[in-house]
């Protein structure tokens, strides 16, 4: 399935074409390039001549493969006529690349024989700004800034503002997801904590209008906040989870109940389900997995999970000696603030990013994991980064085998399965990836990592799968950040995804509140809390 | 053990020694396991007790639990049997009813006194419940690997034999492993463990060779699966079982033979081992000594022979190991074949 990326990299106008015509016969016309005049002219004979016949499923396809090779041609040959004066002797020099070397399947190829022939400029350097076809290739870039395998999950763009909110949504709820879309409320328990107190807000000052009851037109009223609050941010699995018991315990409220009354026991409902759930259960879950570290232990976690903050910090107070080594990751950053807190109750803290992990695995003894939500199949499901460090911490060819402790409320089991992190996943703006700061500079030279890529980019032939900026792009913006208007830069897209899968196999043990169970027990135990 | 005893009984000074009656129980009935003799000791703690209310009762059990677990070396399949019995109490006593808190405590009383009874009494009737679901893997012409001296392999594998002449004749070989820590220990009169499983099979005609632990690997290949026995099955499915079990896991994995675990659902204990170290008890198996400080123990050993008091780690013999989950192909148990994961879900199924 390497065909639906590689045109999307290489080049934007055929990427459309083979999703219309079957896999295999993709390949051998990319092959086929230099007989194309050829076939450009058979086409329409054959086709007129087999027209009154029956045409044999061999011939058929003989004809779609003719067909399809002609339009790819033509497309070709309109392509580079507009990329300018290499564009006419790009056939022939493909033809001569062919006779060297039948087998490379590259589009490259012909560019590239094309270059070293003509001594042109690369066609796709020249191509942008001048000829008749910008326009429309410029609006197919648009489209390219998503990546084309997560494209299912970009949905709507977030939103920005209070503006176009509806009337019905509470100014608590409006509040609340700001706040979620800016990562000021973040992680899974905060955010069901947030959500459901906010939603108290909104059971506190509502009153049921006239006609109607209150376990009816509630439901109703909630909804209008919780589709608020997924356009600021997509719900996670524990709001889910927590919406779904409230929605449950309003539809068991009997209707004759006075609305005061049952607005108390809805909050009620809601402040026990926190404690419950959250609150109670983290400490429980501290206390279990505090039995497990031990003297001598290099413990090493990513990024911020507050409850594993809890279970270290109670560790330490317990006169457990150990270290900790905190592995965080950009955009985000939510290491840093479990960095500081650990250090300033006294523990012996190392902090680095992700691309450290496997020198930080390296004198490990434990791993503590937090989660996002633990899927049916026993899969983690964790801020993206998770699984690559515990993959590395059950990688049997290091020598060690290291356990790995996932630190999880029961709220956060979902009956949903993860196959892979690409399905279900959520997507951030990928701007946070870019708006980093550059690091100071001293020496007052162009940033290295801002030009480093233009020379290389010249030496392989204008090779279209580099992004880098042109060069006079690169040396205005080389005091900002090298990636700064990669919308305007073609064939580069990026991705800021949020969460990955970790599969059941790297996970040992999961330390819940109703004791620790191994990943493949997560489907049970959410059934029976589900049920209780 | 006699020295356990002997230490335990001297420290207590009360009426009743739960750890002596516990090894007096286990010595008395070869037939019967940790957690058994264990929930029979408190059953017998609860006859002779005069205690008369429900926290009284409870309270008396968790403190003889406790004293129990700390009086002996390894308690891990011992703590199987208590938690049982207590978190049966536990249910018994809130049930609603004529049995409840509500209801007479006499009768709660000789309630759970006769339960207990019960319970031991389905708890090694289960041994045979497990050779019948076992039956079914000796299949004919195979050869078994097994090691140890579990009583439950060694129903399993009688009752195959047994059938040997009736209309299913299973015909099987067995490769028995005998640790050869027991021989090495000193100790010449005393035979390596599982000699007399050794001994009724071969009297029921069935083929047995008996192998040293070293030679695992090499006889691996000529066996069609292991079968081995467990003091405790925790709670990710993996076993406590006797040492060199896990080496004999690791062999079976990598020449790809099942590797089948023969223990009663009261073995199940809840704990949670992340590896070999993570176990709750002592075990000195790695002692890593130079000739100086041999020199030097054997000088103290002379000088002070009065310190005799400390707590006794688990000699060598009766070391045990953890097999991990992912070396187990199935558990064939009382409440039937189970694989490793779905002991987490009995084990929940029982504490919830």
């Amino acid at each position: 399935m390497a065909e639906p990326t590689n045109p999307a990299l290489t080049a934007p106008s055929p990427a459309a074409i083979p999703a219309s015509e079957p896999q295999t016969q993709s390949l051998p016309i990319r092959d086929s390039k230099p007989a194309k005049p050829v076939a450009k002219d058979a086409a329409p004979t054959d086709g007129a001549g087999d027209a009154d016949k029956a045409l044999t499923p061999a011939e058929l396809k003989k004809k779609a493969k003719a067909e399809k090779a002609a339009r790819r041609a033509r497309e070709k040959v309109e392509k580079e006529q507009v990329g300018g004066p290499a564009g006419g002797a790009a056939p022939g020099a493909g033809g001569a690349g062919r006779g060297g070397a039948p087998a490379t399947p590259k589009k490259d190829a012909g560019a590239g024989a094309a270059q070293k022939g003509g001594k042109a400029a690369p066609p796709r350097r020249g191509s942008g700004p001048v000829g008749a076809g910008a326009p429309a290739e410029q609006k197919q870039k648009k489209d390219d800034k998503k990546v084309a395998v997560f494209g299912h999950l970009y949905g709507q763009q977030r939103r920005t503002t209070v503006a176009g909110a509806g009337k019905e949504v509470h100014p608590a709820v409006l509040a609340l997801g700001l706040q979620l879309r800016d990562y000021v409320v973040c992680g899974s328990s905060a955010r069901c904590v947030a959500t459901l107190l906010a939603f108290k807000r909104v059971v506190e000052s509502y009153t049921t209008p006239l006609g109607t009851s209150l376990a009816r037109h509630l439901t109703t009223h909630l909804s209008h906040q919780i589709t608020y609050l997924s356009t600021c941010r997509p719900l996670s699995i524990t709001q889910g989870n927590a919406i779904r018991a409230l929605k449950l315990a309003i539809a068991g409220i009997d209707p004759s109940t006075p609305e005061s009354s049952a607005k108390a026991t809805l909050c009620d409902f809601i402040d026990s389900f926190i404690r419950e759930k959250i609150t109670v259960a983290g400490q429980v879950i501290a206390d279990s997995a505090a039995q497990k570290v031990q003297d001598g232990d290099v413990i090493v976690t990513f990024a911020g999970s507050n409850v594993v903050k809890e279970t270290l910090l109670l560790a330490h107070n317990q006169g457990k000696r150990f270290r900790v080594s905190i592995i965080d990751s950009r955009p985000l950053f939510e290491g840093k603030s479990l960095a500081r807190a650990l250090a300033k109750a006294g523990l012996d803290v190392q902090y680095t990013l992700v691309h450290a992990t496997t020198h930080a695995i390296k004198d490990a003894t434990k791993v503590f994991l937090g989660a996002h939500a633990m899927t049916s199949n026993g899969g983690l499901y964790s801020r993206v980064g998770t699984a690559l460090v515990a993959m590395s911490a059950k990688e049997r060819a290091s020598g060690v085998e290291i356990p790995v402790i996932v630190c999880c409320e029961t709220v956060k089991f979902t009956d949903r399965v993860a196959l892979d992190s690409i399905v279900v996943n959520e997507i951030a703006d990928a701007d946070e990836l870019v708006s980093s700061l550059p690091p100071q500079q001293l020496t007052g030279l162009p940033d290295p990592g801002a030009n480093s890529p233009a020379p290389i980019d010249n030496k392989k032939g204008g090779k279209p799968t580099s992004a880098a900026p042109t060069p006079e792009t690169s040396a205005a913006s080389s005091s900002t950040s090298p990636l700064a208007n990669w919308k305007d830069t073609p064939n580069l897209q990026l991705l800021n995804i949020m969460y990955d899968v970790t599969p059941a196999e790297y996970v040992d043990m999961v330390v819940t509140e109703m004791g620790s169970l191994p990943p493949s027990a997560v489907p049970i135990v959410h059934r029976m809390s589900t049920n209780l | 053990m006699a020295s356990t005893t002997e230490s335990a009984a001297a420290a207590s000074a009360k009426p009743f020694d739960i750890v002596a009656t516990y090894n007096e129980l286990l010595r008395s009935d070869p037939d019967l396991t940790m957690p058994i003799a264990a929930i029979e000791a408190l059953v017998l703690l609860l006859t002779q007790s005069a205690s008369s209310t429900i926290s009284e009762t409870l309270d008396l059990l968790e403190k003889s639990t406790a004293h129990l677990k700390k009086s002996i070396p390894n308690p891990i399949g011992l703590s199987a049997g208590t938690d049982l019995f207590q978190r049966y109490l536990i249910t018994t006593l809130q049930r609603p009813g004529q049995l409840g808190p509500a209801g007479d405590f006499k009768a709660i009383r000789t309630h759970l006194l006769s339960n207990g009874r019960l319970f031991i009494r389905r708890a090694k009737e289960s041994r045979y419940k497990i050779a019948d679901f076992g039956r079914g893997f000796i299949r004919d012409g195979s050869t078994i690997l097994t090691n140890g001296g579990s009583r439950a392999v060694s129903a399993l594998l009688q009752k195959a034999a047994d059938e040997e002449g009736g209309p299913s004749a299973v015909r099987f070989r067995v490769i028995y492993v005998l640790s050869s820590t027991a021989t090495t220990s000193g100790d010449s009169s005393e035979e390596p463990e599982g000699m007399e499983t050794v001994r009724a099979l071969r009297e029921k005609g069935v083929p047995v060779s008996t192998i040293p632990e070293s030679a695992v690997a090499y006889s691996l290949g000529k066996a069609d699966m292991v079968i081995v026995g467990a003091e405790g099955v925790v709670e990710n499915g993996g076993i406590v079982s006797r040492m060199g079990t896990y080496q004999i896991g690791l062999l079976a994995k990598a020449i790809g033979k099942p590797f089948y675990v023969v223990a009663e659902s009261h073995k199940f204990v809840r704990l949670y081992p992340l590896g070999q170290y993570d176990l709750p008890i002592e075990q000195r198996v790695l002692d890593f000594k130079s000739e100086e400080d041999i020199a030097e123990s054997t000088q103290q050993s002379s000088e002070t022979t009065t310190n005799e008091e400390r707590p006794i780690e688990l000699p060598l013999s009766a070391s045990v190991d953890f097999t991990p989950p992912h070396l187990i192909s199935a558990l064939i148990t009382d409440s039937g074949v189970l694989t490793p994961s779905a002991v987490s879900e009995e084990l929940i199924k029982i504490w919830f």
